[in-house]
């Protein structure tokens, strides 16, 4: 192994609350090789590269890079022994240009003041190298997510990175840019760098990585090589079983729209039209998908349909209701149940129990009431009930909710939701960051809220499987628009979606009409 | 992780304790060092609040105003709010009761009715005051820490004012009110050694009434909900807006009838010139209490404990009655560092976490 450029011996990582994330983790990676890091959510990949780049610090086991042993204390350590990190959420500075961006931290000076000519000439130098196609000179919020993405290569580039950990890179990415990606990943390659690919779309890493690590509960399971391992092998490595990518999704017939949005225009605090004359229709008992690229609207869309956000122009009607003007509480009596974008912010009070996060949205219905105080047996009754149901892995109900694992804390906020007895279900992200099984559980019962009580989805993903999957009828979402509308998501190919989640190709306003 | 559970538990009472003791400590150190004769009076640092029933008596009344401040506090830290004009309500409080006072005490009304009714004044006061720094937080979005503190001061001025300008008592050589009738005070409470006021059995009241409300009752769920995370409260539909103003108008209610017993209790004429600093006192208590209702009573006589500890010194001996405040300055600024011994409680969890391993690993082969 005398290419190896870095080898982490035996981690283990606890965190504060107890959580076991790394134990006794080894792995190594080779000069010039792609190296994928797979495993489920909360398997540990993302603390173990937060070890490597100084944002962690492990209580055991140590860190070797080109043989020498380091200490990493900061991320300025790791980027000094040629360890750059490619974040899954950006870390740019919107109104900066690309180069202001790039050259963040190694600023070229002249005469003591900055150098913008030269942090340009910088980085067209290295940007030209790999064939990266960015300008210098733009404000990084004028790029496409793909080219943010390039951005952050660069910054650590430049930084002379030698060993680059991309965590979850294509995840917000569409299937061309991520072709594109892959190519520039292949010439870093063939320059002698080495990369940590981070990932759970295992057609992704048969395609482009050359070895597997594959972690399990925070354990390593060892290291192959790609080319004795198909997709099967790995994923029932990751998981320790078969996963059933395919869900079973009965035939059933829709019924009356119970959700509609006529013209929904929404226009932000800087101005900009986030949701710009947007329509769409669900029906009684069945799941309508959005994919698109993550930006084009879908959280606005998401909190104009819950009320948190009102929109400016345009209709909503829920059960035929208009929630305009509306106080959140009495939109969802018309029958709206939510899975919000992000469960740690909208979803749950993290510091309060399961059994207190549970109630909140049905405290004050009289069967939990008695007088002013609450009626605690029926309360824990059902809460129990809920536990139980929705198999919730915790001590008792009175556990703090952030002592649970991430898919444990959605699935709180799914037993809420889905015990509320309303039928128009808002889904945003349900499966977001959550391991496979919990995943599993929840498309299946999004899937049973439509077949057996009939319920209208509205699901918003960004994971293009998951929304394929799940979905009866699909439409494209960007620039706050519907782009494409597919009556049958079952005919949908990824590359045709992305195409339309690009603006490759848009739907006229007949031909979205006829697919309606 | 049912330990990690447990020794987050532990460490948060733990945390509270070793602040008290090393501020505890500092003192007596402090008093070992100012003084000519330390030994005497660490003793009756410690042991002389104990040293007759009239003192231990002292202690349980000077209680009193810290349990109603520490409870109006608690209901503020509920809805995760830092609204500080406790302070200027109880001043204002004690001002406008007396006035009010001052009208219906010799009217021959029945004792209790004028009782209820200079609490119940004492009470309005705060909700009123307490009300403009809520109000504009909520609607407006402004400090609510900025414009309590700065309020306490147009509450003190206020006060002043009535005080110089509505019942100044011209014929007293000093500034103060006309005296109030003999009806208004609160009577004592049973003859005994311990010459305890009767305000005990109000504080008592209202600490049940605060307890049962914030754990018990469907607002003191929504109050607490809404601290924990206001966003998800919100989109529950709960009415966060108006569940943050209710439990700062209940916090500036208690602030108030504490501002009123303190009147009816210790005084027979208004005459404080500044404020008496109870609203800061009630927040060191709620903070201690870990701003729980329930522990309101055992902080309070805590740092009621201290105070008279430091009078006895003071009067005994040349230590200033000022040294209690670093003390006091010290307990708040260990029990507020929430990183304070978070290294040693990490090491355990860790710990029994890796314990929790071991076992999981014997069983499996198993």
């Amino acid at each position: 192994m005398e290419n190896e450029v870095l080898r982490m011996q035996n981690i283990t990582k606890i965190y504060s609350n107890g959580f076991v994330a790394n134990k006794d983790v080894t792995f190594g990676v080779e000069k010039g090789e792609i190296h994928a890091l797979v495993g489920e959510n909360g398997a540990g990949k993302t603390t173990l590269m937060k070890i490597l780049f100084g944002m962690e610090r492990n209580e055991e086991g140590s860190i070797l890079i080109n043989g020498e042993e380091i200490h990493i204390t900061s991320p300025l350590d790791s980027i000094a022994k040629g360890v750059g990190m490619v974040h899954q959420h950006f870390m740019l500075v919107p109104s900066l240009t690309v180069a202001e961006n790039v050259v963040l931290g190694v600023e070229p000076m002249s005469g003591g003041l900055f150098d913008f000519d030269e942090a340009v000439k910088e980085t067209q130098r290295i940007a030209d190298k790999y064939n990266f196609d960015v300008d210098a000179k733009l404000p990084v919020r004028d790029l496409s997510v793909g080219q943010m993405q390039k951005v952050e290569i660069l910054k650590a580039l430049i930084k002379g990175a030698k060993i680059l950990i991309m965590d979850e890179p294509t995840a917000v990415l569409t299937p061309q840019e991520t072709r594109e990606l892959f190519e520039q990943l292949q010439i870093l390659k063939e320059d002698g760098h080495s990369i940590i690919f981070i990932s759970h779309k295992l057609e992704e890493v048969m395609e482009i990585c050359d070895r597997v690590t594959v972690l399990r509960h925070g354990r390593c399971l060892g290291t192959y090589d790609i080319k004795d391992m198909t997709e099967t092998k790995i994923s029932r490595l990751m998981v320790g079983r078969d996963v059933v990518l395919k869900m079973d999704k009965p035939q059933h017939d829709r019924g009356e729209v119970v959700l509609e949005l006529d013209k929904v225009v929404k226009i932000n605090s800087i101005g900009k039209r986030v949701l710009n004359g947007l329509s769409l229709q669900v029906r009684k008992g069945e799941i309508v998908g959005i994919a698109g690229v993550e930006g084009n609207g879908q959280s606005e869309l998401a909190s104009a349909i819950c009320g948190l956000d009102a929109h400016s122009a345009g209709l909503i009607k829920i059960n035929d209701v208009d929630i305009a003007g509306k106080p959140i509480k009495d939109i969802r009596e018309l029958g709206l149940a939510v899975i919000s974008e992000d469960r740690m912010v909208d979803g749950v009070a993290a510091d309060r129990s399961i059994r207190e996060n549970i109630i909140s949205d049905r405290f004050d219905k009289p069967e939990f009431k008695k007088g002013i105080f609450m009626n605690n047996k029926y309360i824990n009754q059902v809460v129990d009930e809920c536990i139980q149901e929705f198999e919730i892995a915790c001590d008792d109900r009175d556990q703090p909710v952030r002592m649970l694992s991430g898919g444990n804390i959605q699935k709180v906020v799914v037993a809420r939701e889905f015990t509320s007895g309303r039928n128009v279900v808002l889904a945003c992200q349900p499966t977001r960051g959550i391991d496979v099984g919990t995943a599993e559980m929840i498309r299946k019962y999004i899937i049973k809220m439509t077949r057996e009580k009939n319920a209208a989805v509205l699901l918003i993903s960004a994971d293009l499987n998951e929304v394929l999957e799940c979905s009866d009828r699909l439409l494209v979402m960007r620039a706050g628009k519907i782009v494409g509308a597919f009556n049958s998501a079952k005919d949908v190919t990824e590359d045709t979606l992305g195409e339309y989640m690009l603006g490759i190709r848009t739907m006229s306003d007949e031909e979205l009409e006829a697919a309606l | 992780m049912k330990e990690a559970r447990k020794i987050e538990a532990l460490f948060e009472v733990l945390r509270i304790v070793a602040s008290l003791a090393i501020a505890y400590v500092i003192a007596l150190l402090v008093l070992f060092f100012v003084s000519d004769e330390p030994l005497f009076v660490i003793q009756q640092f410690v042991l002389g609040p104990f040293s007759s029933p009239r003192r231990i008596g002292s202690i349980i009344n000077l209680a009193v105003p810290f349990v109603l401040c520490g409870l109006g506090m608690c209901f503020i830290y509920s809805v995760g709010k830092l609204n500080m004009m406790g302070d200027g309500i109880f001043m204002l409080s004690g001002c406008i009761v007396t006035f009010v006072g001052l009208r219906i005490g010799g009217l021959g009304l029945p004792a209790p009715l004028v009782w209820l009714i200079l609490m119940l004044v004492g009470g309005l006061v705060g909700v009123m005051c307490i009300y403009l720094p809520a109000w504009l937080d909520v609607k407006l979005g402004v400090s609510v820490i900025v414009v309590s503190i700065l309020a306490n001061t147009i509450l003190s001025e206020l006060s002043q004012y009535i005080l110089q300008f509505q019942m100044r008592d011209p014929s007293a050589s000093y500034l103060a009110s006309f005296p109030l009738d003999p009806s208004v005070s609160l009577p004592k409470f049973l003859p005994s050694s311990l010459k305890l006021q009767s305000g005990i059995l109000v504080a008592a009241a209202l600490y049940l009434l605060s307890v049962v409300l914030l754990h018990k009752t469907t607002l003191g769920y929504k109050m607490r909900m809404v601290g924990a995370n206001a966003k998800m409260a919100r989109a529950a539909g709960m009415s966060v807006a108006s569940t943050i103003i209710i439990a700062q108008l209940i916090g500036g209610f208690l602030a108030g009838v504490g501002g009123a017993m303190e009147i009816m209790s210790n005084y027979t004429r208004f005459l404080w010139t500044d404020t008496t600093g109870h609203g800061f006192d009630g927040l060191m208590v709620a903070v201690l209490a870990k701003k729980d209702p329930k522990y309101v009573p055992i902080t309070a006589l805590l740092l009621a404990y201290i105070r008279i500890g430091s009078d006895v010194v003071n009067s005994s001996s040349s230590i200033p009655n000022e040294f209690v405040s670093v003390i006091q300055c010290i307990i708040i600024l260990l029990v507020a560092a929430e990183m304070f011994l978070t290294k040693q409680r990490n090491k355990l969890i860790c710990k029994a976490a890796e314990a929790n391993l071991k076992q999981e690993q014997q069983k499996q082969p198993a």
